[in-house]
C-alpha cells in the first residue's frame, strides 16, 4: 500500500443493498470504491475510468457477469477481476480462470478476505503493467500484451 | 409293483379262478358222463336179461327150439354187452363184481345146456317108457290088466305134476300091482324112476335158472340204482362246489381286488392331496416313496418337482425382494439427489441474503469501532458478533452444500485410486499428525487404472478419512485399502478402530444433516455428499460398525463408467 485510497475498486453487483453496504466499508479499509448494479454500466463505466480491480457477480438481470468478464479482459487485459457470487460452482470456477479472472469467492464472504484478495490483485496488476511497459518501452507493446496473454 | 403289473394281477388272479372253476366242473361233468354211460349200459343189461327171461320162460313153457333159439340170441347180446364194458367202468363197478356176472351169466348159460340135455333125455325116456307101457297092456289081461291101467293113469299125472307125491302114489300103485314077475314092468319102473329124476333134475335146474337169471337182474338193477344216487350225489357236490367255487370267487376277488385299488389309489389319492396344497402354494410337503412302481416313480418326480418348485419360489421372492432393494435404493439416491438440488438451490438463494447480512452487520462492526465509547458498545459489539458468527455458519452449511452441487457433471478421466488415496492422505497430513494417528495403507498393486472422475472420487475419500479421524482416539489407527472386487469393480475399504455406530445411528449416517458432532461442528453433510456422489459415478458406499471395535466403510466403484 502505498497512498492511501490509491486502490480503484469497481463493485458490480445488482444487489444494491449489498454493493452499497460493502462499498462502505471498503472505503472504510481505504479503497476507493464505485459501485455498478448490471453488466453494461459497469462496462461503461472502465471505458471512461479504469479501475484496478473489479469485483464481480455472478449472476445478474441482462449481461451475464462471465461475459462481462470476458468485455473487460478484452478492453483492458490488466484490470484484476474477483468474482464475488453466491452462485458459482466449480465449472464456473474453472471459466472464471480461464478467462483471466483473478480469484473466485462466494457469498458470503469475510471482509478482510476481501480485502485481502483485492489488494493481491492490485499488485498483481501493478506487475503486469509494468511488464508491459518494460516491453512497450522496447516498442514493442503488442508483443508485450501478447505475452501476458500467454502468460495467463 | 407297477400298476400294469397290479391290474395283471388282478386280472390273472380271475382268470386262475375262472380256470380251477372251469376244471373242476369238467371234472364232474365227466364223472357224471361217466355214470351216465353206467347207467345206460345197466339199461340196456337190463333191458336184454328181460328179453332173456321171456324166451327162458316161453322155452321153459314149450320147450321149443324157437324160444331156445332166441334165448341164445338175447344170452349172446347179452354177453356182448358184458364185454363191451370198457374198463374205467369196470373199475367203477368194481372188477370182483364184473369178473361175478360174467362167471353168473356163464353159468346161466350152462344150467340152460344142462336142461337142454335133461330135455331131450326125458324126451327119449317118455317115448320108451310109453313104447314099454304100450307092450304091457297088450300082455296082460283080466285083473292084471286093470292094475297095470291105474298104474298108466298115474304114470300120466306123474308125467303132468313131476312131483313127489305124484310119484310115490305112482310107485305105491305099482307095489300093490305086484307085476314085477314080468320083465318088461320091472324095465318100465326103472325108467319111470329114471325119469322121475331127470324131472327131480329139471326143477332143481329151473330154480338155478331162475335164481341165477334173478341174481343177474338184481345185480345190473343195483348197478343202475347205485350209479342213479352216485349222480345225483355228484351233481350236488358238483353244485355246492361250484356255489363255494363262486363265493371264493368273490370274496377272495374283492379282497384281493381291493388290496390292489388302494395299492393303486392310495398313493394317486395322496398324490392328490399334495397337488392341491402346492396349488395352494405350500411345497413342504413330500410323498413317502413305496416301492419302486409308476406311482413311486411318479412321487419322486413329483417331489422332485415340489423341490424345484419350491427353489424356483424361492429364487422368485429373492429376485422380486432384490428388485424392491433395488427399486428403494434408486428411490433413495433419486429423493437424496433431488433433496441434494433442493439443498443447493436453497443454499444458492440464501447466500445473497447471508451476503447482505453480513455486510450490514460488518458495517455495524466498523462504525462502532470508529465511535467513541458510550453506555452500551461493548454490548452492541457482541450482538453484532453473534449476527456474524451465526452468518458464519449458515457459510459453512451453503458453501457445504454447493461442494457437491458445485460441479453437476462427472468428468471421467483415466485416473489412478491408489494415488487418489494417497494424495488424500496428504491433504489431511496436518489432522493426522495433531491426533498422532496411525493411517496404514494397503495398496492393491494389482489395481488397474480405473476410468471415473477424480475429484469427485477424493472428495469422498477426504469426507470419510476426515470422519474417521474425528472418530478414533488420540493415536488411533486407521486403514485404508484398495484392492479389485471383480473384473468391473474396484473396493476401497476405510477402516477405523473408533466408538463405533450404535444400529439406531447406523441408519442415519447418509442422510443429510444428520451429524452427532456438537453444534457448529459438522454440518452432517459429508457423509450425504459422498453417497450422492458414489451414485453419481455408478458406485455404492456402505457402512459396517462394531461398537467398540470400530466402523468400516465400503466403497464400491465401477472400473468402467456405468453412468
Ligand atoms: N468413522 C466414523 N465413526 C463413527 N461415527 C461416524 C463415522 N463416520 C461418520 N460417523 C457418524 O456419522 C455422522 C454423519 O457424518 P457426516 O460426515 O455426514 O457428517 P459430520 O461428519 O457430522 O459433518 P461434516 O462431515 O458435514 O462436517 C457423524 O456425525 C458421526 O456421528
Ligand atoms: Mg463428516
Amino acid at each position: 500500500m502505498k497512498k492511501k485510497k490509491e486502490i480503484k475498486v469497481l463493485l458490480v453487483d445488482d444487489e444494491v443493498d449489498f454493493v452499497d453496504t460493502l462499498a462502505q466499508r471498503l472505503k472504510m479499509r481505504e479503497l476507493m470504491v464505485a459501485t455498478v448494479y448490471d453488466g453494461e454500466q459497469a462496462l461503461s463505466f472502465i471505458k471512461k475510468i479504469e479501475p484496478d480491480v473489479i469485483v464481480l457477480d455472478l449472476k445478474m438481470p441482462g449481461l451475464h457477469g462471465m461475459e462481462v468478464l470476458r468485455e473487460i479482459k478484452q478492453l483492458s487485459p490488466h484490470i484484476q477481476v474477483i468474482i464475488l457470487t453466491g452462485h458459482g460452482t466449480e465449472k464456473d470456477e474453472e471459466e472464471a480462470k480461464r478467462l483471466g479472472g483473478f480469484d473466485f469467492l462466494r457469498k458470503p464472504a469475510d471482509i478482510d478476505l476481501l480485502v485481502a484478495k483485492i489488494k493481491e490483485a492490485y499488485w498483481e496488476k501493478i506487475e503486469r503493467a509494468m511488464t508491459a511497459i518494460a516491453f512497450a518501452e522496447e516498442g514493442e507493446l503488442d508483443t508485450a500484451r501478447k505475452i501476458i496473454k500467454k502468460e495467463e | 409293483m407297477k400298476i400294469r403289473d397290479k391290474l395283471l394281477l388282478g386280472f390273472g388272479f380271475y382268470i386262475l379262478l375262472a380256470a380251477i372253476l372251469g376244471f373242476f366242473a369238467y371234472m364232474e361233468l365227466r364223472t357224471i358222463t361217466t355214470r351216465l354211460t353206467l347207467v345206460e349200459i345197466a339199461g340196456d343189461i337190463t333191458n336184454t336179461i328181460l328179453e332173456v327171461r321171456r324166451y327162458e320162460k316161453n322155452f321153459l313153457l314149450y320147450k321149443d327150439k324157437d324160444n331156445l333159439q332166441e334165448l341164445k340170441n338175447y344170452l349172446g347180446v347179452l354177453k356182448k354187452y358184458i364185454d363191451s364194458i370198457k374198463s374205467e367202468v369196470i373199475k367203477e363197478i368194481g372188477i370182483n363184481n364184473y369178473n361175478m356176472m360174467k362167471e353168473t351169466i356163464s353159468e346161466y348159460e350152462q344150467l340152460f345146456d344142462a336142461i337142454v340135455d335133461n330135455f331131450r333125455s326125458q324126451e327119449k325116456i317118455t317115448t320108451s317108457m310109453r313104447a314099454a307101457g304100450g307092450k304091457i297092456e297088450r300082455r296082460l289081461t283080466g285083473r292084471e290088466l286093470e292094475s297095470f291101467l291105474d298104474i298108466r293113469r298115474d304114470e300120466k299125472n306123474l308125467m303132468l305134476y313131476k312131483d313127489q307125491e305124484t310119484y310115490d302114489t305112482f310107485i305105491r300103485t305099482l307095489n300093490s300091482a305086484n307085476l314085477d314077475r314080468y320083465e318088461e314092468v320091472r324095465r318100465y319102473r326103472i325108467l319111470m324112476t329114471r325119469l322121475f329124476e331127470l324131472y327131480r333134475y329139471e326143477k332143481d335146474s329151473i330154480d338155478k335158472i331162475r335164481l341165477k337169471a334173478r341174481e343177474i337182474q338184481s345185480f345190473t338193477e343195483n348197478l343202475s340204482k347205485k350209479e342213479r344216487t352216485d349222480i345225483d350225489a355228484v351233481s350236488k357236490r358238483s353244485m355246492r362246489l361250484l356255489l363255494y367255487a363262486l363265493l371264493a370267487f368273490i370274496i377272495l376277488g374283492t379282497i384281493i381286488n381291493m388290496r390292489l385299488a388302494r395299492g393303486i389309489a392310495t398313493p394317486i389319492k395322496r398324490l392328490e392331496e399334495i397337488t392341491k396344497k402346492v396349488a395352494a402354494g405350500d411345497f413342504s410337503e413330500r410323498i413317502e416313496i413305496k416301492g419302486k412302481g409308476e406311482i413311486a416313480s411318479l412321487g419322486i418326480s413329483f417331489n422332485q418337482m415340489g423341490t424345484r418348485l419350491r427353489d424356483a419360489m424361492e429364487s422368485l421372492e429373492l429376485a422380486i425382494k432384490r428388485l424392491h432393494e433395488k427399486q428403494a435404493q434408486l428411490v433413495e439416491a433419486e429423493k437424496l439427489a433431488s433433496l441434494g438440488r433442493i439443498a443447493a438451490g436453497v443454499a444458492h438463494e440464501i447466500n445473497n441474503p447471508l451476503a447482505i447480512i453480513n455486510e450490514k452487520a460488518g458495517l455495524m462492526q466498523d462504525i462502532l469501532q470508529m465511535s467513541a465509547d458510550f453506555q452500551h458498545k461493548e454490548k452492541f459489539s457482541n450482538l453484532i458478533n453473534g449476527i456474524i458468527g451465526s452468518v458464519n455458519r449458515c457459510r459453512t452449511i451453503t458453501h457445504q452444500l454447493l461442494g457437491f452441487a458445485r460441479r453437476i457433471d462427472v468428468i471421467v478421466e483415466l485416473m489412478d485410486l491408489n494415488e487418489a488415496v494417497i494424495e488424500v492422505k496428504g491433504f489431511l497430513e496436518n489432522e493426522i499428525l495433531l491426533k498422532n494417528i496411525r493411517v496404514e495403507l494397503n495398496i492393491g498393486e494389482d489395481l488397474p487404472k480405473i476410468k471415473s472422475d477424480k475429484v469427485l472420487l477424493e472428495q469422498v475419500f477426504l469426507n470419510i478419512i476426515k470422519n474417521a479421524i474425528d472418530a478414533v482416539e488420540e493415536g488411533g489407527l486407521i486403514e485404508v485399502s484398495t484392492r479389485i472386487k471383480d473384473e468391473n469393480t474396484a473396493q476401497v475399504s476405510i477402516k477405523d478402530n473408533g466408538p463405533g455406530i450404535p444400529r439406531d445411528k447406523l441408519k442415519h449416517i447418509f442422510e443429510p444433516f444428520f451429524t452427532t458432532k456438537e453444534r457448529g461442528k459438522g454440518t452432517g453433510l459429508g457423509l450425504f455428499v459422498s453417497y450422492v456422489i458414489m451414485k453419481k459415478l455408478g458406485g455404492f458406499i456402505l457402512a459396517e460398525s462394531e461398537i467398540g471395535k470400530g466402523t468400516t466403510f465400503i466403497l464400491e466403484i465401477p472400473i468402467q463408467p456405468r453412468f
